[in-house]
């Protein structure tokens, strides 16, 4: 289930309903992933394995997590530049995640991609990792463990800050 | 001497990586907005818990600086390794190096080896300089041979396109290293050697401070702002450094630091 809540107190059910420039801070799961994984996923669709999760309805935070401390549930954690998965897009896409997560415009291809599948990119807070760690709740790997902090990871998160940097129209 | 640098070092990099440099501080408080306050609770929760400010714990670069008849007993490289090591193991931070860049890449797990650059001075003691260098940043990265004929405008253009098209992905407002002159390496390791300086230091030839101030002026024109927002201040400062080249050449580099301007800088007296 996904619940967000708007900033001045309005709750949306619906990413579709959400639009360039607003804030929300969003209570649920998210799915940590970067460069590697995508790397792996896309050989995975390439040589018909059978991929390590559903990744429909998921939202995918581009990240990789600190060292953990013994004193909090995650380590330090925050978005990466997203541009670099800006290959693999269309590939989750298909896969139907609903949104994505990370830092920095992305390119320009990103923006019809989004209007034709209906999806949202957000920005979290850059370089505030720190802060973040303090909004997750729950944290596991789940797949591709050997990347380390590279790995696919599962967060459950609350009143996580994010930015609508394009909206599902593509604006 | 080796143990007393290892401890020194170690201790530096950690507070690099946890504390929020007063400058930057300034700077954050004067933001009102967008994620202002998570800008701001993020350095008050990383020095209360001894997080680091960003998971991006970076490659650490050093530029040491030996005086000119020092003898060194032991082997430096390994000392300055070692103090990266032990503060990435015994930190809550992230080992972000991986031993090969093409084939496996595969993580080394104590975030070593550090990237280091030797020169000698003029000075009777050792001065160590670092930078906490994070992926985003240092990607933007850039080196172009100019024409010798082109002038300083011509530079000056290039710089702010290159900030324009790029400058979001750094993580703004950013720190601009730029090296001008010597060869392509030559110019490189000047712009990383620039990161390290001050925010209130200006290069000591008035022409190249007068290219710096107007580079801060028209760089902040572009309206980057935090976060890539498009509110506040883009950059905090450029710093240049120039060095003599050939008849034919004029190389410019162009090298990013990210918002948290993670650096330190030790003297070890002989």
């Amino acid at each position: 289930m996904i619940v967000i809540y708007q900033e001045k107190g309005v709750l949306k059910l619906n990413f579709n309903d959400l639009k360039k420039g607003d804030i929300i801070y969003y209570s649920g799961e998210l799915i940590v992933m970067r460069d590697a994984a995508h790397k792996r996923i896309k050989e995975f669709l390439e040589s018909n394995k059978e991929l390590p999760l559903n990744f429909k309805d998921k939202i995918i935070f581009y990240a990789g997590p600190s060292k953990k401390p013994d004193f909090q549930v995650i380590g330090a954690v925050g978005p990466t530049t997203s541009k670099r998965m800006d290959s693999f897009l269309e590939m989750m896409y298909q896969l139907d995640i609903s949104a994505t997560i990370g830092k920095g415009e992305r390119s320009d291809f990103v923006n019809s991609l989004n209007k034709k599948y209906k999806k949202v990119y957000f920005v979290s807070p850059s370089g505030t990792a720190a802060s973040l760690s303090q909004k997750v709740l729950n944290y596991e790997t789940i797949a591709f463990e050997d990347l380390g902090t590279e790995s696919i990871q599962r967060l459950v998160v609350k009143n996580f800050p994010l930015y609508v940097m394009i909206d599902s129209n593509g604006k | 001497m080796k143990e007393k640098i290892i401890d020194i070092l170690s201790e530096e990099l950690m507070k690099a990586n946890v504390f929020i440099c007063k400058d930057v501080e300034k700077e954050i408080a004067k933001y009102n907005g967008v994620f202002s306050n998570e800008l701001k609770e993020n350095t008050l929760i990383s020095k209360k818990k001894g997080l680091p400010l960003c998971q991006d714990t970076g490659i650490v670069e050093f530029f040491v600086f030996f005086p000119k008849n020092i003898n060194i007993d032991f082997d430096f490289n390994q000392a300055l390794n070692e103090s990266v090591i032990r503060t990435y193991e015994k930190n809550p931070f992230r080992y972000s190096t991986v031993k090969e860049p093409l084939f496996e890449r595969k993580n080394m797990k104590n975030n070593s080896p550090s990237i280091i650059h030797y020169f000698f001075h003029d000075e009777k003691y050792i001065e160590i300089r670092f930078l906490i260098k994070g992926g985003g940043s240092e990607n933007l990265s850039i080196l172009n041979m100019f024409n010798p004929s082109v002038d300083s405008n011509d530079i000056k253009k290039f710089i702010i396109e290159h900030i324009k098209n790029n400058g979001v992905r750094g993580c703004p407002p950013l720190n601009v290293g730029i090296g001008i002159g010597g060869t392509s390496d030559k110019a490189l390791i000047l712009s990383k050697l620039a990161l390290t300086e001050e925010f209130n230091f200006r290069n000591p030839d008035k022409n190249y401070a007068q290219l710096e101030t107007e580079l801060i002026k028209e760089l902040n024109n572009l309206n980057i702002g935090f976060q890539a927002l498009g509110e506040g201040i883009s950059v905090y400062n450029v710093h240049i450094k120039e060095y003599s080249t050939h008849i034919a050449t004029l190389p410019l580099a162009i090298s990013i630091d990210c918002y948290l301007s993670r650096k330190g800088r030790v003297k070890i007296e002989l």
